[in-house]
Order: structure tokens, then sequence, then C-alpha cells
């Protein structure tokens, strides 16, 4: 049998492929629809949320910030409360990291401000005087992309039943709707910071980078 | 077709895999000594404005690294090895040779597509799969052209038995089609919401816990399929070759095969060790990392007794030294891995320098001199020319052995100390330091880890002229040389 | 019967199966060669001997060209 194998490389392929399918099958199928609930009261994230988690996907910064708090005391002194695998249930994709250059931010909504932000953003040696996290001063002058952050919110509707529209949920409505609430959003957040251009910029109707940035932060808790 | 005195090897598309690997290996290195060097001296992150931040750089050097350098590496040999071992020439196959070349082509147009692509900031932001769906859909496409030279030079092979070389190959060509399907499952929101928004933009399949099973599924199997399996392919045909000696125990070869294709996929779990996956996924993550010693230690023995009564060729031909320190540094990593798995060791090495560190020992030691020395053994049998400089080899091999040795223990001591550091409390239980604290200790780590990178990409960089010297103005050959390599 | 249970006992029969493949098959690859049936041993040479006129160590009937 085992030589019949070594000389048909058809069957050789087959045989490889049943081994090494063999252990993705056991460890992701069995708990994937457990693993998909999400804890009570979580909400989808709002557009301009989505947008600020586009942000933070463009430019990686999972490559050094984790959110995870893991079970030990010394974590959940630090950052707060143990993660709980319900709280991610609407993370596409997971934003967990690898490497903690910088501190944890599954709670930074906890304990920061966007005035903090505002200032680490742009200099985040002014918050923190040995930081080696460079200054993102391009998110100040690009603008958030408001409909793609919409059209992600519609396809996870659609295709994976995320509740937005639901009584007390996330209200997420017709394009036009979306783009108001998410620009409303960010009136608030705007006013609560100092910039000039990010100001005149939302009193225009347009949402930059730091903006929608900030919302997913403060959401972050 | 007649077999005549006349055919010989067609390696025109191993050359072009070369020239690739060249490239690739030369950029990829270049950014990873930069961004190395950022983490010590933060200035240097405005050399490009918004592109060149540690964070928009990071995933470009993960990906040059792994699918322009290595891929380049894995295709340059199987275009050699695949040929030689089934003792077939592609000039046999018009149908081959043209498959090959598009292979090659599809595979350029598409890497430097990804290449702006993710430094335009468009990712999906799964570490090691960021590309895009549309860079996604090229990557399959490359993909299959590869299956098909694959199974097609099986398919009109004189040699009826494959070598292992050839399961090695075959086993990366299947590990990673399943790995990156299933872990790039994602929907264009373009075309699901009826036109708005970026068309490259797309959501994932999975969601929160599942997406980081998947994900660290395919990123560890990556590891295994790209950075392992295939370059075990290597040494199975480049030490026997070049030394003349049989390997030590073929059947042990085989064995460790399975071995590593049935263990190596469960272990994924071990990047997930304390997060909010169900805790048997997480021990059996530990378990099976720690079985996993096995098999891989069963390849890097049987290349090491290779070698056996022949050990004075590790001081007269420096293709054997590369390849017998890559094999040790082999040995280290897939011990260092299973250490790092263990629970209590995970708790303090996880999110740490530490495991950057491992990587790293990895591929540099293991992954990129194994496809260096292969290519330059490949040069004079290609090229039919001598090897340039065999001075400038040892040059590049005491540089690069420092670089790495500097590199690992800079990182295995950041890594520690800032896991103790975050877990330090006072007599009364409360918190030592603060984060930054702990950053500000890794200072001189950061520095020596960016010395190491300079020394290695020194390496790099003499590797590289010295093989370009050999293509155009080294002494021609007359004959092809049946072991050693000639050098000047 | 649920899923944690019938996960169980495939997990559990895998095991079984695959260890006895595994053990099988070293003794085939041991047993095979004592009987003088095949020598693994002689595939090593493959790499060493790999010029395309070179006679293989097994000759495929298939190939386009015999030697």
């Amino acid at each position: 049998m085992f030589h019949w194998l070594e000389k048909n490389p058809f069957f050789f392929a087959v045989g490889v492929f049943i081994v090494i399918a063999f252990a993705g099958l056991i460890t992701v199928v069995p708990d994937f629809a457990q693993s998909a609930r999400p804890v009570a009261g979580l909400k989808p994230y709002t557009v301009l949320e989505l947008a600020g988690k586009e942000v933070y996907k463009k430019d990686h910064c999972i490559a050094c910030h984790s959110q995870l708090v893991r079970p030990f005391k010394s974590e959940t002194d630090r950052y707060g409360q143990v993660s709980l695998s319900g709280e991610y249930a609407y993370d596409r994709p997971f934003l967990w990291g690898s490497k903690r250059t910088g501190p944890d931010l599954h709670r930074i909504g906890n304990y920061r401000t966007t005035d903090w932000h505002e200032n680490h953003m742009w200099n985040p040696k002014s918050v923190v005087p040995t930081s080696i996290m460079p200054a993102y001063r391009h998110h100040f002058t690009n603008i958030a992309d408001i409909d793609t952050a919409y059209a992600e919110a519609v396809t996870v509707k659609a295709l994976f039943a995320t509740p937005y529209d639901a009584p007390n949920g996330t209200k997420l409505g017709s394009h036009e709707e979306a783009k108001a609430a998410a620009l409303e959003e960010a009136k608030v957040i705007a006013g609560n910071m100092k910039n000039k251009d990010v100001k005149d910029a939302v009193a225009n109707g347009q949402v930059p980078e730091i903006v929608a940035l900030i919302a997913y932060m403060n959401r972050l808790k | 077709m007649q077999s005549n005195a006349a055919l010989e090897y067609d390696y025109s598309v191993a050359k072009l895999f070369t020239f690739t690997t060249i490239l690739f290996g030369i950029l990829g290195m270049v950014i990873g000594t930069l961004i190395a060097a950022q983490l010590a001296f933060p200035e240097l992150n405005y050399l490009i404005g918004e592109y060149g931040t540690f964070s928009r750089l990071r995933p470009l050097h993960t990906n040059i690294v792994i699918f322009g350098f290595t891929l380049s590496g894995i295709w340059a040999t199987f275009y050699y090895v695949g040929q030689r071992v089934l003792k077939v020439s592609m000039a046999e196959s018009k149908f081959l040779m043209a498959i090959g070349k598009i292979h090659f082509y599809l595979y350029f147009v598409g890497a430097l597509l990804a290449v702006i692509t993710l430094l335009l900031g468009f990712s999906a932001s799964k570490e090691y799969a960021e590309f895009e769906w549309p860079i996604d859909v090229v990557i399959v496409l490359v993909w299959v052209l590869w299956g098909i030279s694959i199974f097609g030079i099986i398919g009109i092979r004189r040699e009826k038995a494959l070598y292992v070389s050839m399961w090695y190959f075959v086993a990366t060509f299947l590990g990673v089609a399943m790995l990156y399907l299933f872990n790039n499952m994602e929907v264009p929101t373009y075309f699901v919401s009826g036109g708005i928004g970026n068309i490259m933009h797309s959501v994932s399949m999975y969601s929160g816990t599942n997406d980081a099973m998947v994900q660290w599924w395919y990123g560890h199997n990556a590891v295994a399929f790209v950075f392992t399996v295939p370059i075990i392919a290597m040494i199975y045909y480049f030490l026997p070759k070049e030394s003349g000696q049989a390997v030590y125990s073929y059947k042990l070869s085989l064995l460790s095969f399975w071995g590593l294709m049935f263990v190596y996929l469960w272990a994924g779990g071990h990047h997930l060790v304390w997060s909010t996956v169900p805790d048997w996924v997480q021990t059996m993550g530990t378990v099976f990392s720690v079985v996993l010693i096995l098999p891989s230690w069963g390849s890097a023995i049987n290349m090491l007794l290779t070698m056996k009564g022949e050990w004075n060729q590790l001081t007269d031909n420096p293709l054997i030294k590369l390849m017998v320190l890559s094999s040790t540094f082999y040995m280290l990593s897939t011990i260092e891995g299973p250490i790092q798995a263990i629970k209590s060791v995970n708790a303090i090495a996880h999110f740490t320098d530490w495991i950057p560190g491992h990587v790293h020992d990895g591929v540099l030691g293991w992954v990129a001199l194994m496809i260096m020395a292969a290519l330059f053994h490949m040069a004079p049998r290609m090229y039919k020319r001598e090897i340039y400089s065999r001075k400038l080899i040892e040059t590049q091999f005491w540089l690069q052995t420092t670089g790495i040795v500097l590199y690992f223990t800079s990182l295995w001591i950041a890594g520690i100390t800032q896991g103790m550091m975050w877990r330090a409390v006072d007599e009364y239980g409360n918190l030592m330091y603060s984060f930054i604290d702990t950053v500000d200790v890794l200072h001189p780590y950061y520095v020596i880890r960016t010395v190491a990178g300079v020394l290695y990409l020194a390496g790099v960089f003499i590797f590289a002229y010295n093989m370009i010297k050999t293509m155009t103005s080294s002494r021609t050959l007359t004959e092809e040389p049946m072991f050693r390599s000639p050098m000047a | 019967m649920d899923i944690r249970e019938l996960q169980a006992y495939a997990y559990f029969f895998m095991t079984i199966l695959l260890v006895v493949a595994l053990y099988g098959y070293i003794l085939h690859l041991y047993r095979s060669e004592k009987k003088g049936e095949k020598d693994y041993e002689k595939y090593g040479k493959i790499a060493l001997d790999d010029e395309v006129d070179s006679t293989p160590i097994e000759s495929n009937p298939k190939s386009k060209s015999e030697k």
C-alpha cells in the first residue's frame, strides 16, 4: 500500500492533502458557531467607527498594538477587564495583533480622550516624552472613506446577518442617512478637537481620517 | 521526440526566478533593516511621508521576504531540481516551457502590484495575508500555473521514483493552496453593496475568535509550507549533490516527511495561547508544537549525518559550510519554537520581541542561508561559469553569522526583559513599571539589532554582487561539475 | 450524541488509526528492505546521478523517450 502511494503522484498528493487538511478541520470547525456569538448588548460598529477601523487597518496599527487583554492580573491591572470572545463578534477581520511594541488598545476608550488622541497622533512625544511611535499627521489631512465603510456595513448586514437597524441597536439606514449620521458623529468629535483644518473640513461636510480613527478608539472599551 | 546527445536541461525559467530572488532579497532586507532602525531611532519614520512609517513598511518587509524572496528562491530551485531528479528536460515540452514562463511573468507583475497596493495602504490587515482580493486572485492564478508545472513535469518524467525533494515541493504546493484559499475568504464590498465605495475593499468571512483561529492556522503553517517544507526540499537535494554523499538515511527522510505533514498543521494554536479561543485548541497547539521537534530534528539530523566522514568538506567548501550552518539554525529554531509554545513561557514571551527574534533565526539562519547556498550551487551549472569569488562567500558567511547571532541574542534579552517588566509587581502587588518604562529599556537592544541587520544586509549585497559577477564575467567552464561547485 | 462527544470519538479513533499507520509505515520501510523486496536507500542516488542521460533508478514506462 505504502509503496503504491509513493509511485502514483496523484494519489500521493491526495494522501498528503488528507493528512494536512485533517488538523484544520478538527481545530476550527467544532466551535465555529459558538465562537461567532456576540456578548449580550454588543452593538455593531457605526459607519464612522468602521471608517476609523479602516484607517487602523490601512496604517497597520496591529504591527505594534494588540487588542487582547490576557487573563493575568498584571494585564487586567494595566488595561482593564479580560477580553471575551463575544466582544469580537463583529470584528472582521480580528485585530488582536501579535506584538506589543506599544500598549494594548482593547480598552483604550476607557482611559484616553479625544483630546489625548489628537495630541498623541499629531506628536506622540507631546504626551509620552520618550515614545518611539511615529506621528501620523497625514491622518489630519487625508479624508476618511465613509462610502466604503457604508458598503462594508451593508455587506455584513446582508451576508452575515450583523444586526444593523435592530431595536436599540446601531442604525444604518440608506446611504444618504448613513452619511449624514456619520457626519453628525464626526461633528461631536471635532467639537472636542482644536486642530483648525480638521474643524474646517468637518464644517464642510468632510471627515478627516483622524476623526474616524478617534471615533473607533473611543468605541474600544 | 528522439533522445540525442544534444539534449540538455533547460534552465531559462530557473534563471528568471534567480533574478527575482536576488532583487526581492535586497528589497525585503533593506526595508527590514530600515524598520529595525526606526525602532531605535524614530526620526527615520519620516523619510517618505505617510508611506515611510514603521507600520506601513512592516507588512511590505514581511510580504517581500516571504512571497518575494523566498517564493522566488523556491521556484528557482524547483525549476532546476525538478528537471534533474526526474531526468527530463523542460526543453522536451513546449507546453511546460510556456507555462513556466507565464508563471514567472504573471508572478512578477503580481508582485509589483502587491508592493504598490501595500504601500498605498490597501490591506486586509491579517498578518502575511494583507493583500486585497484582486491581488489574491492573481496569486491563485500563479499558484495554479505552478501546479501545472509540477504535475506536468512529473507526467513526462523518465525517473519513475519521485525523489524526496519532489515530495516536499508537492506538499508545498498543496499546503499553501489550501491555507491561502481558506484564510483569504473575503467578500468584496463593492459588489454586494451595489457599487458603493472602493472596489479594492473586502471584508473577511470570519469574525473575531474564528477569524483568529483561521488566521493563525494559516499564519503558522504558511511559515511551515513556505519557510520549512520547500527549504527541506532544497537541502535534501543540494547538500548531497554538493558533497557527493547520498542522504544519510532515505527511510528517515520519508518518515520525517509524513511526520512533519501531519504534526505541523496542529501547531497553529500556539499563537493563541491565553487568548479567547477554546482552551482545548490552545492546549493542542502547545502539545503538537512540542511533538513537532521529532520530525523537524529527524530531517535536520539526517542532514548533519549525511556529512558523516566528510566533515573536512566543511573547511574546504564554503557552500557546505552555509548549508550545515543552515540546518543547525533549523535545529535551533525548531527547539526554540516549542519552548515558546509552552503555556507558562508563552505568558512571558507572547507580544514581546522574543517572537520576531525566533522568526528571524529561522528565516535569516535557515531559509536565507539555504536559498543563497542553493543559488551558488546552481550558478556554475546554469551559466556554465565558475563562482566568481570564494573569498566573498567566506566574507559573507562570517558577516551573516555574526549578524544572526547578534540579532537573536539581542531580541531574546529584549523580549524576556520586557515580558518580565510587564508583570513585575512591588511588595503591595502594584505594577512596578508603566508601559513606556518597558519601551525605554529596549533601546540598546534595538540598536544592536539594527547593527545585526546591517551586517546581514551587507552579506546579502556581497551575495548579489558575487552572483552577478558569476553570471557575467567569471571564467567559463568547459564541462559541468559533478559535485563540488568550482569557485575562484 | 452532541458535537463534543462526536468530536471526542472521532479524535480518539483517528489518533489510533494514525499511530497504527505511522508504525505500519516504519515497519514497512524496514521489513521490505530486510526481505529484499525493495531498497529504499538506492533512491538517495537520484540526487547524485542526475544527468539528463543517466540511467533512471526506475524507468518510467510512460515517458516519451526510453533510455
